[in-house]
Formats: C-alpha cells, sequence, structure tokens
C-alpha cells in the first residue's frame, strides 16, 4: 500500500474513499438486514425487545471484547495472529467452578473470588506458552483448550449443577433504571473497552504491539507484558461471562465449548467496520448485537430453528463480501 | 537418512525437530510396559484403522491448506455432506459407484464455496471457512430434519461396508490401503509437483508469488478444492465404518486435524507443514488416546491427559528452538 511520491495522494485518497465505502458497506449491509427486521417482525423495534437482545448478547459480547483484545495484541495473520481458542472452554470451567463453590456453602464473595482466579489461571498459562515457551498462539490455546474442557468435565462429571442463590437470581432478574444489570454489564463493559482501546496510551500501544511488534519493541514498548496482558484479560472476561451465563441459567451446564464458534464470528466479523481491518471496540460491539439481533429477528418471525445457523453464516459472509469487494487490492 | 547426518547435538534448534519423534518412542514404550495390550497386534490394527486412518486423511488435506499460508474450518461441513450423500444414495438404491461420486460431489461442492468466497470475493480463510461451517451444520440439519441419523443395517449393506473397509489385502484392510495412497499422492502433490512448490510459495511468501507470475487464484482454489477432496474420501470411510450418516459428527475431527498439522510442523527447521510430520502428529495423538484408555483413564481425564501431553511436546519442541535464536 505503500505509494511512490509521484501521484501518492491521489493513491492516498483513492484508498481512503475504498476504506469508506468498506465501512458503510458493513453498516449499511447491516441497517439493510435491521430495517427488514423492523419491518416484517412484529415487535421488532420496540425498546423492550432491544433491550432483551442487549441482554441476551452479554454473554457474547464480553467474551467477543476478550477474542479481539488478543487478536489486536497477537496480530490478525491467519496462521500465526494471535487467538484464544481456550476462550469458551474457560468459560465453562469458571462458570462449573462458580456453580460447584457456591453450592458447597461458601459466600459470594469467595465464590467470585474462585472464579476470577481460575479464569486468570487459565489466561496465564496461554500466556506462558505463547510469551515464554513461544508456541504459536493457535496451537498453544488449543492444548490447553483441551486441559481446561477436561478439567470441567471432571468437575461436574458432565451435568447440569443448579445454582439457587440470592445473588444469583438477582443478577438474573434485578435491574437499574428499568434497564437488567445483565445489560447494564455489556454497557459498561462497552464503554470502558472504547476508552481504553481508543483513548488511551494502553490501546495504543496495544495496536502496536500486534501492527508490528519488532517496531514497537524498538519504541521501547514491552511487547511481551503487553501479551501477557491480553491473554490475562481474555481469562477475566471469561470469568465475568462466566457468572453471567450461571446467573441466566441458574445452573453451569455442560456445552460452552460450542460458544467458540459465535465468539470468533463476532470478534472476526467486528474487524470489517475498522479502516486497517484490525477488531475495535466498536466494531466488536457492533457484531455482537448484529448477531444478536439476527438470532431475535428469526425467533419472532417464527423462522425454524435448523435455518438459524445457516442465513447467519451466509449474512456473515455477504457482509465480509460486500466490504472486500470495496477493498482495494492489497497486493 | 540425511537428517541423523545432518544432526548436531549442541545446536538445540536441531534437537527440537526430534521432540515430536522422541516424545513418540517415550510414549509408546511407556504404554506399551504400563499396559499388557497396549502392545498387542490386535490393539496395534486397531489404533490403526480407527484412530490413524481417518484423521489422517482429512489432516492432510488441512496440510495441504496450511502449506498454502490458509486454514480450513469447514472440513467437517466436507465430511459430513459426502458422508450424507453416500448414505442417501445408498439407501435409495443406487449402485456403489454412483454412490461414491455422489459423495465426493457433495465435497467439492463445499471445496468450491470455499475457493470462490476466498479467491473471488478475497475474504479471510477464517471468516470463508467459518461461515461455510455455520451453513453446513444448517444444510445438515435442514435435511435429516434436525439431526436424524440414516442407519443401513441390511445383510446387503453390511456386505458392502465391508468391502469398502475392512477387506484384507496383502495383510491390511483396504481403508488403511486408501490411507497410504492419499499419503502418496499428497506426498507427490505438495513435495514433488510444480503446484506443490506454488502452494508452499503462497504460505512463505504471499506477495512474491504474485509478483513472480503464478497464478494464484486458480492455483489457491485448487488448494481448498483438493482439501474438501481429501475430507470427502474420509466421509465415504467414516460413514462406512459406523454404517450410517450421523449428522455434525465430522466436526470432532477438526481441532485434532489442526493440531496434528501444526504438531508436524516441528520437524521442519522452518516449521513447515509436511505429509511426513502430519502422520507424525496423527499417530501421536491416536497412540496418546489409545494409551490413556488402555490404562484405565476415564474419557474425562483423557482429554487433559491429550491436552497436558501435546502442551509438553509443543512447550519442549519451540522452548528448545526459542533459546536457540
Amino acid at each position: 500500500m505503500d505509494d511512490q511520491t509521484q501521484g501518492g495522494k491521489t493513491t492516498r485518497r483513492r484508498a481512503s474513499i475504498g476504506s469508506w465505502g468498506i465501512r458503510l458497506g458493513a453498516i449499511s449491509c447491516f441497517a439493510v438486514i435491521l430495517a427488514y427486521f423492523a419491518f416484517t417482525a412484529p415487535g421488532f423495534l420496540s425498546f423492550y425487545n432491544i433491550l432483551n437482545v442487549v441482554e441476551q448478547s452479554a454473554i457474547l459480547g464480553v467474551l467477543a471484547f476478550g477474542m479481539s483484545v488478543v487478536i489486536i495484541g497477537g496480530g490478525s495473520d491467519v496462521q500465526t495472529g494471535g487467538i484464544d481458542l481456550s476462550l469458551a472452554a474457560n468459560t465453562g470451567l469458571c462458570a462449573a467452578v462458580f456453580a460447584t463453590t457456591s453450592n458447597a456453602g461458601y459466600p459470594v464473595p469467595t465464590a467470585v473470588l474462585a472464579v476470577v482466579a481460575t479464569g486468570l489461571t487459565v489466561g496465564l498459562l496461554n500466556a506462558i506458552a505463547v510469551v515464554r515457551l513461544n508456541i504459536l498462539p493457535l496451537l498453544a490455546t488449543l492444548a490447553v483448550m483441551n486441559v481446561v474442557a477436561g478439567s470441567e468435565l471432571i468437575l461436574t462429571q458432565n451435568t447440569v449443577i443448579s445454582v439457587a442463590s440470592e445473588f444469583v437470581s438477582g443478577l438474573a432478574m434485578g435491574s437499574f433504571i428499568g434497564v437488567s444489570f445483565m445489560a447494564w454489564t455489556l454497557i459498561v463493559f462497552t464503554a470502558l473497552m472504547i476508552c481504553v482501546l481508543h483513548f488511551t496510551g494502553i490501546g495504543l500501544r496495544l495496536y502496536a504491539v500486534g501492527g508490528h511488534p519488532e517496531a514497537a519493541r524498538a519504541a521501547g514498548i514491552g511487547v511481551g507484558r503487553y501479551l501477557t496482558s491480553t491473554y490475562l484479560f481474555s481469562g477475566l472476561c471469561a470469568a465475568i461471562a462466566s457468572i453471567l451465563l450461571v446467573s441466566r441459567l441458574s445452573a453451569s451446564t455442560p456445552g460452552s465449548g460450542e460458544l467458540l464458534l459465535s465468539v470468533l464470528a463476532a470478534a472476526l466479523l467486528g474487524t470489517v467496520f475498522s479502516r486497517r481491518f484490525v477488531p475495535t471496540a466498536g466494531g466488536t460491539i457492533l457484531s455482537t448485537l448484529f448477531i444478536g439481533f439476527l438470532a431475535n429477528g428469526f425467533q419472532l418471525l417464527n423462522v425454524s430453528s435448523y435455518w438459524v445457523n445457516g442465513v447467519q453464516g451466509t449474512l456473515i459472509l455477504l457482509v465480509v463480501a460486500a466490504t472486500s469487494l470495496a477493498k482495494p487490492s492489497e497486493r | 537418512m540425511s537428517m541423523i547426518k545432518k544432526l548436531n547435538l549442541s545446536d538445540a534448534a536441531e534437537v527440537s525437530r526430534f521432540a515430536v519423534l522422541l516424545a513418540f518412542v517415550l510414549l509408546f514404550v511407556f504404554f506399551s510396559l504400563a499396559s499388557p495390550s497396549f502392545f498387542s497386534t490386535a490393539n496395534l490394527f486397531n489404533v490403526l484403522v480407527n484412530n490413524v486412518v481417518l484423521l489422517a486423511i482429512i489432516a492432510f488435506g488441512m496440510t495441504i491448506v496450511i502449506s498454502a499460508g490458509g486454514i480450513d474450518l469447514s472440513v467437517g461441513v466436507s465430511v459430513d455432506v459426502a458422508s450424507l450423500a453416500f448414505i442417501a444414495l445408498l439407501a435409495s438404491g443406487s449402485g456403489v459407484g454412483i454412490a461414491v461420486c455422489g459423495g465426493l460431489t457433495a465435497a467439492l461442492i463445499v471445496g468450491v464455496l470455499n475457493a470462490v468466497l476466498i479467491t473471488r470475493l478475497r475474504i479471510s480463510p477464517f471468516l470463508a471457512t467459518l461461515g461455510v461451517l455455520f451453513i453446513g451444520q444448517s444444510v445438515q440439519q435442514i435435511a435429516t430434519g434436525g439431526g436424524q441419523p440414516i442407519y443401513l443395517v441390511t445383510g446387503e449393506f453390511a456386505k458392502l461396508f465391508n468391502a469398502i473397509v475392512r477387506t484384507q489385502f496383502i495383510g491390511l484392510p483396504t481403508s488403511v490401503w486408501i490411507l497410504v495412497l492419499c499419503a502418496i499422492a499428497v506426498y507427490l502433490l505438495l513435495h514433488r509437483s510444480v503446484f506443490g512448490r506454488y502452494v508452499r510459495a503462497f504460505g512463505a511468501q504471499p506477495g512474491v508469488a504474485w509478483y513472480s507470475g503464478i497464478r494464484v487464484p486458480f492455483n489457491m482454489s485448487m488448494v481448498y478444492i483438493a482439501c474438501a477432496l481429501l475430507c470427502g474420501i474420509a466421509g465415504i470411510l467414516l460413514s462406512s465404518t459406523v454404517r450410517s450418516y450421523v449428522p455434525l459428527s465430522g466436526n470432532a475431527f477438526l481441532l485434532d486435524a489442526v493440531g496434528a498439522t501444526f504438531i508436524g510442523t516441528t520437524i521442519s527447521t522452518e516449521r513447515r507443514p509436511s505429509v511426513i510430520g502430519t502422520l507424525l502428529g496423527v499417530m501421536l495423538l491416536a497412540v496418546v488416546k489409545n494409551g490413556l484408555l488402555l490404562i484405565g483413564w476415564n474419557f474425562y481425564w483423557q482429554q487433559v491427559g491429550i491436552g497436558a501431553l501435546v502442551f509438553l511436546v509443543l512447550a519442549l519442541s519451540f522452548g528448545l528452538r526459542g533459546r536457540a535464536h
């Protein structure tokens, strides 16, 4: 993309028009689909329904932010870039830890502490593998995912562990100024992520680490420390999401690992909303809500659940294709 | 044998190449000592037929894609649609030749879809194949009314399936010979042909490959189509082994195939995927799975054990190499 001296300005101009087209393409795709639901699905645009979608997207959103931060710090290369495949399995393990400690009669703060410790331990394991041992993130987190998913099965013996406590039902049912706590969690989390990623030095340096690690190191950034904290952060996100998950279902259930694909879809789809195809806080929350609205719209339209995955996949490809056609040739 | 000549014990990076082989040998010896039934012809045969064949063929497809710098998350879909078409055609009374062609065609469609998305629409391989994976899951649910398996259990089908996977030929069942043929074909394609050289050039230096005048879109399309076809072969073998089509069963191979391929990259100094490396990765996973089962670990602990062992092997291999740099 580096332009020659002559005509450099026009190249740059064209590139910027192209990148505007990309973002507009993605956002307009998004808008068209929402408009379709608004006209056909009864009650789609009601305040209650929108709030409902935000609430249902909370778990996916928190996890997608964890994944996004890892991808930002590790770079977005298909094979060697940052990725955390253990994120969904970690959520399952944390949920199991939360359910077991709560049922064993420990007070809520202790249980929450145990969950956070579990999430961070898994994050630390990933960080050691990637940063200290130089194992490819794709591979390291895959191995950790196996260990974590197995640990969850050992802890729960592959059963549903129901949890009944005031804290859990309060989190699931409670609300503040008409907005439920689940929705508040996502709103506050999003605001924090936007501030930290896009308006602080930490965010800027994190993007530098992912974009060009050598240059970042030469500029005096502790690349290893930043990478380590991205994996710790995704572990923390898994812990937070697991508490939301347990309160939502009043139980920890096996099979949280299936969240992985949706989380990846949300984090990767978010990259089309940015100019340089890197994850951004805004892009991640937009794509998370997009996925949430799609599922919700299908429910309201009474579409059989068999179709949901396929249509979701097609629409994701459509949005990405709309942007990539506007993308100026990279070569 | 040139490998052994090149080995210089003082060079940690060279030693790291043998970490996986060493781990494989050590684990093999350990399980042989720990469980009397592990080192028996019957058991090793069982591991080869049930754990190695299918995963290896799928992992060969993944090896081609990863060599080209991409990834294919939709291997499970190729396996499943091939199995679905194969079994559905047999159930409707078609001949075995037509059923096999139908299965391969179904897989081919998945490959072409991936190829179009990646080379024409320029969607990143991760997102494109993830989208295809979602679509494939829906297609199977719709086709089977929410995930009803199709069983073919009558005697004539049993005979047919036995002919496909179990018939002995020079001491080995047909499925193993199919694996051998696939291995030779992928080896020739990837390591001994012009196409293979292009593919590895995409993986190493995509920009340079483009500027050198290589037809990147065409060759890249072939990469995803070859992968899907290999998965199609695996799908037909899978349904012949279990004598049925079980929806969404192919996805179980995805992470193992990715893992085996990347474990295999550790035997090359440049960390490139290779057929030999992938086969070694598949055998390592198969031996660990079978060995842990035989020494009495239950399914939950097996998963932890596999993760931990793979982690250790990788740590050894990558850690030694990291220090050498």
